[in-house]
């Protein structure tokens, strides 16, 4: 079966300066469809780099990216943004809520953006999440964990192929860590949601199917 | 949503949108009040012009048509040569006194060839002039300033008796003796201008073509022509101070404007990448940033057309002969310009923030 995300020798160099920076020196996995995957390693070795290479919001120095059969990179910034709106949801570890609008809202606004969702999908992703109860709030009337389940219902609402979360529990108590993976966990299952989570916490990573261990920019483990 | 998203960045920022309204509502209320005093006082100087009955005015060479700001370099005896013209029924000297503590143009006339060439005015109350201090008002002046007659005035820095108060419509609001003028202006046997009435208003070009000859260089108009450049829209004389000034409210639109929203990215900067991260093209972030920018210049506009009347109230009333002149041309014109440069102002900012990095972005402190 063909990946539903494929990079090939992926490399990523960042330049301060005079000084040249390697984050990724050649990348090369493959993630099914349905699949949990947690990317660990230590801090600087490169997988905050792989998530946002993967997800489209940063263009790698060499190397190819397919996701859904699609070459990410081969296609021009305004196609790659309709793309990310439709194929990839992003949940990160300051939770990244719009602050002047509620909960619904923020949830609607990922909707609007990714033009032409399902309307239906909102209610059976925040009864699932169980923010129902929620949504009239706005970010700093919640707890971390309750704001952690909105930016998870923003990030699938529009049913991406692919949920990305970067150190999703980075910013919980270990409640709400625990409570936040059970809920990733429920959306892989319940709506065979592909996830890429990338995470330095073992705990967390051991909600995952399969777990990709970096170093220094290299895959060391898979 | 998009409309939710600008109101809550407007209501969250109450400082940054009280200043840009304010800043949008200065721009058309000094559009509107500057077109608004200069059109309105145009339109009622000619008005009064053309209410004198007169049918030719005569100034002197390269003067001013804005009365106002007319010397008096006539000789009086002028007048004298004129009256021997064919078709010449009747001449009158003016001469032009500015009070600056009222903002008032004062004529100096002679009561006598006044009344020839105008028919004289209509009393209401009292009568002429019966020293050489005294003044005559019109009711528009008398009602505004709450003047009786035997009141005095404090005019030209001498004490007027109000010797009587006269129907408006003639000239000015407010005449003295001319001798009176002459000796205050220390032009002695001099006037600013002098107003020719025809025997029949059909000999106006004989005796505009006559004058033209004794005084070849010499102002000459008649009074329908002076009536129809005072009430073009398109004066030459005020085209550039109109646009001048129009420029100058523009730049503060624009200015605050930009700064305001250039700001506001700044601040939003971590927001815009969460956009971005969703998946928002650089036209809707264009687009949220520009219908932001334009709900705050409609805001403005509101305000300005509010302050504006506002304004003018307080025209009225601190000086009450003066006429502001609003139209809905201006109105319209005003808004646009504002709405113009507002969205111009935004527009760098806003593609300022199409560009951002989203990585980048989100990273932001």
């Amino acid at each position: 079966m063909e990946p539903l995300i494929a990079t090939h020798d992926l490399k990523k160099v960042y330049r301060i300066g005079k000084v040249s920076v390697p984050a990724l020196r050649g990348i090369s996995i493959n993630v099914q469809e349905g699949e949990f995957v947690a990317v660990v390693g230590p801090s600087g070795c490169g997988k905050s780099t792989l998530l946002h290479v993967l997800g489209g919001l940063t263009r790698p120095t060499s190397g190819k990216v397919l996701v859904d059969g699609n070459d990410l990179f081969g296609m021009s910034d305004a196609q790659r943004t309709r793309f990310r709106a439709h194929k990839i949801g992003f949940v990160f570890q300051r939770f990244n809520l719009l602050p002047t609008l509620t909960a619904r809202d923020n949830i609607l606004l990922a909707q609007q953006i990714g033009d032409g969702c399902n309307p239906h999908r909102f209610a059976s992703v925040t009864a699932m999440l169980g923010i129902v109860d929620k949504l009239r709030y706005r970010p700093n009337e919640m707890s971390g964990g309750e704001q952690q389940r909105i930016a998870i219902a923003r990030a699938i609402v529009c049913e991406p192929k692919i949920l990305m979360a970067d150190e999703p529990t980075g910013n919980l108590d270990s409640e709400n860590s625990q409570i936040v993976l059970n809920m990733m966990r429920a959306v892989n299952r319940e709506f065979r949601q592909t996830i890429l989570m990338i995470t330095h916490n073992p705990a967390a990573a051991a909600v995952a199917d399969r777990i990709i261990r970096m170093r220094d920019g290299h895959v060391v483990s898979d | 949503m998009i409309g939710r998203m600008i109101a809550q960045n407007i209501l969250r920022r109450p400082i940054r949108t009280v200043i840009s309204v304010l800043a949008v509502a200065i721009e058309v209320g000094m559009v509107m009040l500057v077109v608004g005093l200069t059109h309105g006082m145009l339109h009622d100087s000619a008005r009064r012009i053309g209410g004198l009955g007169a049918d030719v005015m005569v100034q002197a060479p390269h003067a001013s048509m804005f009365l106002g700001m007319t010397t008096a370099p006539l000789p009086i005896k002028l007048g004298d040569r004129f009256a021997q013209l064919n078709h010449v029924q009747a001449v009158t000297p003016v001469l032009f006194q500015f009070d600056s503590s009222g903002v008032s143009l004062i004529w100096g006339i002679d009561m006598e060839s006044w009344n020839r060439v105008t028919g004289g005015f209509a009393y209401l109350r009292g009568g002429p002039f019966t020293g050489p201090y005294d003044v005559l008002v019109d009711d528009w002046y008398a009602r505004q300033n709450h003047v009786r007659v035997g009141q005095t005035l404090h005019l030209l820095n001498h004490n007027f008796r109000v010797a009587g108060i006269v129907v408006h419509g003639k000239g000015s609001r407010l005449f003295i003796p001319l001798v009176t003028a002459e000796h205050l202006a220390e032009q002695q046997e001099r006037a600013s201008i002098f107003f020719i009435k025809c025997t029949n208003p059909g000999y106006t070009d004989d005796v505009i073509h006559s004058i033209k000859e004794l005084l070849p260089n010499y102002t000459v108009l008649s009074v329908q022509e002076y009536m129809s450049l005072l009430t073009s829209n398109d004066l030459p004389a005020l085209t550039d101070f109109i646009t001048v000034l129009v420029a100058i409210a523009v730049m503060i639109g624009f200015l605050v404007i930009f700064l305001s929203m250039y700001t506001t990215i700044a601040e939003r900067t971590r927001e815009i990448g969460i956009l971005k991260s969703l998946g928002a093209t650089k036209g809707y972030i264009i687009e949220l940033i520009l219908r932001e920018a334009g709900v705050l210049c409609l805001a403005g506009i509101i305000v300005g057309y509010a302050g504006t009347w506002a304004g003018r109230m307080l025209i009225y009333t601190t000086f009450p002969t003066v006429t502001v002149e609003l139209t809905v041309r201006w109105a319209a014109w005003a808004a646009l310009l504002a709405l113009t440069g507002s969205l111009v102002g935004a527009f760098y900012p806003a593609l300022r923030a199409a560009q951002l990095d989203p990585v980048d972005a989100l990273a932001y402190e």
